[in-house]
């Protein structure tokens, strides 16, 4: 670098640091005028109202949106994982053992289960259909599991298992919504959207918050699952991909080498400063920045994704092979995301919607299928995080829309080909790992068949309340300003479930 | 000397302060910026809309003077030492004491309330929901000011000692205009003409041309597609494509009409409900036909058909009204005056459409050829000529729409029968279901589109029960895998039934196996005026009609008196728990209706557009601004309510909201022209550090606009430096070049299939937009998913936006045929090509520094494509012209597409 160049350079970090001190400070006046009626409201007023003088509402800024900043208390986890099978897995094959169901099987459902219901498929009076795994208990915790899941099994002592889950949507996409967004309809930020608007992000040369999708659809629910609702855009998921690009446009156009691209940033900064001295807007200093992280994104994105240099073990430890596209790399992939600073990744699996129409979508073979795709993987990124040290602050969440029912869907009341259950918002189960989670232990009970809640009951919004609360966040007072009323992730309920923390 | 004089001049001033506080009587304290500032920090969080803690609340004042728990009011007006509410805020006991548990009210703020209390405690208004006044223009000389826009805009700078800027130069301005006006950089011609005259009147002449062009419309349209949450699909999971661009091309064209906005308005609002509707009435109200819809297996219609109307309700107000209303769907506004029954009686307005989330999204308008219009005018002349003018307008309605029908989707009791894809009623060999309260009174013919994949078939209608009176027993036949409309006598009977329906069919072996699924029946008459002459001709023209395949648009369409539904309001927002029944209205606070409107949409529409409405005019006024200036006068453009970010300029908003309604007729245009002749647009965007701290948002307006241009304009402005622009108007949805894998929405084999020819380049309000997936440098840069009304774009500034830029293949394949134009331009010598480029981009010569660094970017990429046969061709992209010098160029062009003064308006 010649002098001349650094002293540009020194230049070019005085002006910016400039820039970010009028932000700072606009910024402040616009919290006290607006703080003032955000102060009005008591924490008295749920959900509608936000109160607190120690949230900051709003803490936007444009030039550094992602810049990492501290929670409101001191968390267990720094970043978050999490692992969602779009289509509802049935948990009477995965984790809720009912051996009581299995001497109902193929009786018909009384009609007290049915009474006031509406299901998404079932009609009229269906047979109840008994569990097609058998289950043992793992761990020191006694963990029930099922035969579906022998690795999982392995590391039972790491996982703490919500067996009482409940929602009330009972289709896929509000499902998701739901269990993402805070709400049903479209048009929320979702919770990685809210945590990396929150707390930034540690590695300025990677998206903060990360989504990877494989089972070769988008979620029912689509972009809307990772979208940004009301919070500005910057804070939406960014879909990393397996193939074509990694992330959208980060390779250069063929023929472009890193060495061209690298003068034509130069070239551009280099006017861009100049359109600086003219105009003196922060805008620009702020967009030079942005080119300069654009440029290093490009070497830093693809080779996070890459895992090919990963060692032999690892592959066969998460059952990877370079170059698919499957849910096995994914979550290698999230291990290494996170490990390089990544606040929130986001997985989606599709092809859990197992009704029974087709031997792909029957609960004792496609399930069974699914099964073998994702248990090896999941059960490695534990005990991978565990020895590199991460486990204890990354917090992984594995989990659905909704369960199944206990009893065999009969779709328009007919006989399905293949045995498969309909959706059933009562009861599901979903487990946490890591970041402050206590291992080994159980939370929430259904009844015998596994069709109602009725101990440890759990739902979205206190899932949700979990997760912020591991992150260092008071659910209650995380709030986003929006359409003239504070917004946050959890509507106007939640609580923390501290029966699984540590 | 100096200070002597300032020490008297401050005791004459204190000496006459005290005089008028002991010998006149105190000011008269005003509610909206005195009392209710103190109520909305510190007392409405227990005691109002949400939370009426004691039985106290002071949302409105009858409430906060009614009786409270204690059975005593708390405000007794005239005679503060009597009202609890003093005596609370004074109290030193902390358990008496309010706000309880929170820090005591100042001396200031009780003496503010006892003052107010002791004046008659009055209510005042918030000023966004009192009508538009005409502000007296601040009378100043200047002679930078151009229009009484500056009067304003310098009042208010000279109050903080801040002096406006200077004019932009002329290519500066020229840009500016006409990206703000039609979207687009000028056409060479007006450019040239502009620059080349010297006139006074250069400016006003471009702005006149600038109005007047096409690109106008597809402009302004693309604003109103984000808050008409204009989408090509319908949302959710598997997020169905949509026939609905007829409204997109409907807003270009009332746009470039001027179509004045009441106008525009009421017609989108209820043009079904004008006299004798044409299509383009029609196609307005679609406006609110951009609800998303759930074709998901087993939702419930019912819920989804909510949905829709309650952001019907939403977006009316929110995009017309700058106001949130959504608050009060599940109590009184907590700090606006608007109670919660006024929200559904404001929702019992959409509450009758005939939408139902069917699958083919009915209401719809059936659009015609042209020999079909002429049959269709055909039937409708024959029966007006001899029948009635009434029954010619029936028929002609029936005709274009399909209504009124009734779904089969209200179908239920089924036995062997199920609702199918929760949109259609099928049965099964020996299936029933019921139809409920059906008007049977003078109707003598069933129409029914049915499909049935056999012969032989026969469908019974039984009267109020499966053992009741046949009303009639019908074959039905294969169809074909196509729908089929049936036409049946039906013996006439009185008054309303539940209609059993049962199907039997010998043929079908299996008790499974569905036999017939219906979508809709429609009873009524039979064709009339069979004994006039040419019935025949009218007859078939009418059958054919039903037949035709045709282009259909989603519409609003009002249910008749058979099909009312009332209204009612949701305890909490739950739809399903339903309260006290409610009539259209609405809200108490703002203007009341017309006594002579209907209390219908179209008197609701006719309500919005009353220049006593203190919002529409506003709202708009604050929107255009926005566009303009990058902030609106009231920053939370959704939002005008007391929790909104207060109007930094709120008499130039009524000005020019006066102006707007009443000098301009509701004309857009002459509302932009007003506000892009005034000096304060046309000022330069040049800042100083002084500046930036005084005002670092350009909220004063002592200087001229400077923000990112939106995703349309960007990608617009691209395809026309690069000459790739396609001129074409109208028309389908477009799909241009998208990476693979966007689009994966399950239960949908939708696939992005790249458009042809010169479709790959229209303006960006033509791409083609899925809700669930948008298109993504459209997201990358701030656009919406639109699954809602978008109220206001946030802009942002992201290291995507740079890779979008630089390396998605669309703005590569322009910067390609940008470096292709400046070869044009000037052979051989690479300078004059980048200065030339340079000015067809921003109209002004290049400077020395930026010239020397893109001579750079070009020599150093030269040296490497001198050598690189392969990257060569990849980059000019085919081997013919393949040589380094235009590799080199195209690399130079796509960093000037990059320049922050290309990305802005300047």
């Amino acid at each position: 670098m010649t002098q001349k160049e650094i002293h540009t350079q020194r230049l070019l970090k005085e002006l910016k640091d400039l820039a970010l001190q009028h932000h700072t400070r606009r910024h402040f006046l616009k919290e006290s005028a607006m703080g003032l009626g955000a102060l009005a409201l008591g924490a008295l007023l749920p959900g509608c109202t936000n109160n607190s003088s120690e949230v900051a509402n709003n803490l936007f800024d444009a030039t550094n949106p992602l810049t990492p900043k501290s929670p409101m208390f001191p968390g267990k986890a720094r970043s978050v994982i999490y692992i969602h099978m779009a289509g509802a897995p049935s948990q009477l094959e995965l984790f809720s053992y009912k051996p009581e169901l299995s001497k109902l099987d193929g009786q018909d459902c009384p009609p007290s289960l049915l009474e006031g219901k509406k299901f998404a498929f079932i009609r009229g009076v269906p047979k109840m259909l008994g569990p097609q795994a058998k289950f043992k208990q793992h761990g020191k915790g006694g963990l029930w599991l099922s035969e579906n899941l022998p690795h999982l099994s392995t590391v039972a002592d790491d996982i703490a298992i919500l067996n009482a889950v409940t929602t009330d949507q009972f289709n896929h996409a509000p499902a998701q919504l739901l269990m993402h967004t805070g709400t049903a309809r479209l048009g929320r930020p979702s919770m990685g959207s809210w945590v990396t608007y929150g707390l930034g992000t540690e590695n300025k040369n990677l998206p903060g918050f990360v989504v990877l999708t494989s089972g070769g659809n988008n979620p029912d629910a689509g972009k809307s699952v990772w979208g940004s609702g009301f919070l500005p855009s910057v804070y939406q998921g960014v879909q990393c991909r397996s193939e074509g690009d990694p992330v959208l446009f980060i390779k250069d156009p063929d023929g472009m080498n890193r060495d061209i691209r690298k003068a034509s940033i130069d070239a551009i900064n280099k006017i861009n400063q100049e359109q600086y001295e003219e105009y003196k807007d922060p805008e620009i200093l702020s967009r030079i920045a942005q080119y300069e992280m654009a440029y290093k994104m490009q070497i830093s994105v693809p080779e996070v994704m890459n895992i090919n240099d990963e060692p032999e073990y690892i592959h066969q430890m998460y059952g990877t092979k370079p170059g698919a596209a499957s849910f096995a790399n994914n979550i290698l992939l999230a291990r290494k995301l996170v490990e390089k600073g990544v606040r929130f990744v986001q997985l989606f699996d599709w092809g859990w919607d197992a009704h029974g129409d087709s031997a792909g979508n029957a609960v004792d073979i496609g399930l069974v299928n699914k099964c073998r795709l994702v248990d090896k993987p999941i059960t490695a990124l534990i005990l991978d995080l565990k020895q590199r040290g991460l486990l204890d602050d990354t917090l992984v969440i594995w989990g659905s829309e909704f369960g199944r029912t206990p009893m065999q869907e009969n779709r328009e009341g007919k006989k399905m080909p293949f045995k498969g259950r309909d959706h059933h918002a009562e009861a599901f189960s979903m487990w946490m790992a890591g970041g402050g989670i206590k291992g080994g232990t159980s939370h929430g009970e259904t009844d015998e068949i596994g069709y109602s809640a009725v101990s440890g009951k759990v739902d979205a919004f206190d899932i949700q309340a979990t997760i912020l609360n591991q992150l260092g966040f008071d659910h209650e007072k995380f709030t986003y300003e929006s359409q003239g009323r504070p917004f946050r992730l959890t509507d106007v309920s939640g609580k923390v479930i501290h029966q699984i923390i540590t | 000397m100096k200070s002597r004089i300032l020490v008297i001049v401050s005791l004459l001033i204190l000496t006459g302060s005290l005089v008028s506080y002991f010998y006149w009587p105190a000011d008269k304290i005003d509610y909206n910026t005195q009392v209710k500032p103190i109520f909305n920090k510190k007392c409405i969080a227990c005691h109002g809309g949400v939370k009426q803690k004691a039985g106290f609340s002071l949302l409105f004042r009858e409430e906060a003077l009614g009786n409270t728990e204690s059975g005593r009011p708390a405000i007794i007006p005239g005679n503060p030492d009597e009202s609890e509410l003093i005596r609370r805020i004074t109290e030193t006991d902390p358990e008496e004491r309010m706000p309880y548990k929170h820090e005591a009210l100042s001396k200031g703020e009780i003496e503010i309330l006892t003052q107010w209390i002791k004046q008659g405690a009055e209510w005042g208004e918030h000023w966004a929901y009192l009508s538009v006044t005409n502000e007296k223009v601040p009378d100043i000389n200047n002679e930078w000011i151009r229009n009484s826009i500056d009067n304003f805009i310098l009042n208010n700078l000279q109050e903080v000692g801040i002096q406006p800027s200077a004019q932009a130069d002329k290519p500066t301005l020229l840009r500016r205009v006409s990206l703000d006006l039609t979207g687009l950089p000028p056409e060479e011609s007006v450019a040239t003409k502009f620059l080349n005259d010297n006139s006074d009147q250069a400016y006003e002449n471009l702005v006149n041309e600038l109005l007047a062009a096409s690109g106008y419309g597809e402009r302004w349209a693309s604003l109103w597609m984000d808050l008409a949450r204009y989408a090509d699909t319908r949302g959710y999971e598997a997020d169905r494509s949509r026939s609905i661009w007829k409204y997109r091309d409907w807003l270009i064209k009332a746009f470039n009409d001027d179509k004045p906005y009441n106008k525009f308005l009421e017609e989108q609002l209820a043009g079904d409900l004008m006299p004798n509707p044409d299509d383009s009435k029609y196609i307005a109200t679609a406006f609110h036909r951009n609800t998303m819809t759930n074709d998901e297996g087993g939702t419930e219609n019912e819920e989804f058909r909510t949905a829709a109307v309650l952001d019907r309700v939403n977006t009316t107000w929110s995009a017309l009204m700058g106001t949130t209303f959504n608050c009060v769907q599940c109590h009184s506004h907590p700090y606006d005056p608007f109670k919660h029954e006024e929200y559904y009686k404001f929702t019992a307005f959409f509450n009758n459409t005939r939408d139902e989330d069917t699958q083919a999204e009915y209401p719809v308008l059936r659009q015609y050829s042209a020999t079909d219009s002429l049959k269709l005018l055909q039937v409708k002349d024959w029966l007006t000529k001899n029948v009635s003018t009434e029954k010619g307008n029936e028929y002609y309605t029936f005709l274009k729409t399909w209504q009124p029908t009734i779904n089969s989707l209200l179908c239920d009791e089924f036995k062997n029968a199920a609702l199918i894809s929760s949109w259609y009623a099928g049965l099964r060999n020996q299936g029933s279901c019921r139809l409920q309260n059906v008007t049977l009174e003078n109707k003598n013919q069933l129409m029914v589109r049915y499909t049935s994949r056999y012969d032989g078939g026969q469908w019974s209608i039984y009267l109020d029960s499966l053992n009741g009176q046949l009303l009639k027993s019908i074959s039905l036949s294969n169809t074909k895998n196509e729908w089929k409309i049936l036409t049946t006598d039906i013996p006439l009977s009185s008054g309303t039934h539940n209609l059993y329906f049962n199907y039997f069919n010998p043929s079908i072996k299996s008790l499974d196996e569905t036999g017939v699924m219906f979508e809709w029946f429609q009873f009524g008459q039979q064709f009339p005026g069979k004994e006039k002459t040419d019935f025949d001709v009218a007859y078939k023209n009418f059958n054919d009609l039903m037949k035709s395949k045709v282009e259909e648009t989603p519409i609003l369409i009002e249910n008749n008196k058979e099909q009312f539904r009332s209204t009612h309001v949701f305890e909490r927002g739950n739809w399903l728990v339903k309260g006290e029944e409610v009539t259209p209205d609405v809200p108490h606070i703002m203007n009341p209706m017309d006594a002579n409107a209907p209390k219908n949409r179209l008197g609701l529409a006719m309500w919005l557009t009353d220049k006593k409405n203190p919002l529409v005019a506003r709202a708009l006024v604050n929107r255009l601004w926005e566009q303009l200036f990058g902030f609106g006068i009231v920053e939370t453009l959704e939002d005008f309510g007391t929790q909104g970010i207060p109007p930094t300029h709120k008499e130039l908003l009524d000005h020019l909201s006066w102006q707007f309604m009443n000098d301009f007729d509701w004309s857009l245009k002459k509302l932009l022209k007003e506000m892009v002749m005034s000096a304060t647009y046309r000022q330069n965007s040049k800042t100083n550090d002084e500046l930036i701290r005084k005002d670092p948002e350009n909220k004063l307006y002592a200087r001229g606009p400077r923000i990112r241009l939106s995703a349309e304009q960007l990608r617009d402005q691209a395809l026309v430096v690069s000459n790739l622009i396609s001129k074409k108007m109208y028309g389908k949805s477009v799909m241009p070049y998208q990476p693979g894998g966007i689009w994966r929405s399950p239960y949908n084999g939708d696939k992005w299939v790249m458009s042809k020819g010169e479709d790959q380049n229209r303006r960006a309000l033509y791409t083609y937009w899925k809700r669930t997936a948008p298109y993504p440098s459209m997201l990358t840069f701030d656009g919406g998913a639109r699954e809602v009304c978008v109220t206001r774009r946030i802009r942002t500034n992201t290291p995507l936006q740079a890779l979008t830029a630089l390396n998605d293949s669309t703005f590569f394949v322009m910067a390609r045929s940008f470096a292709f134009r400046m070869q044009a331009l000037e052979s051989n010598d690479v300078r004059k090509q980048i200065q030339k480029g340079y000015e067809s981009m921003l109209f002004k010569p290049i400077s020395n520094n930026r010239l020397s660094a893109l001579v750079e970017l070009y020599t150093k990429s030269m040296s490497t494509f001198a050598t690189d046969k392969k990257a060569t061709t990849e980059i000019v992209g085919t081997s013919n012209t393949a040589i380094p010098e235009t590799a080199a160029l195209i690399v130079v062009a796509n960093a000037m597409l990059n320049l922050d003064e290309w990305v802005n308006k300047n």
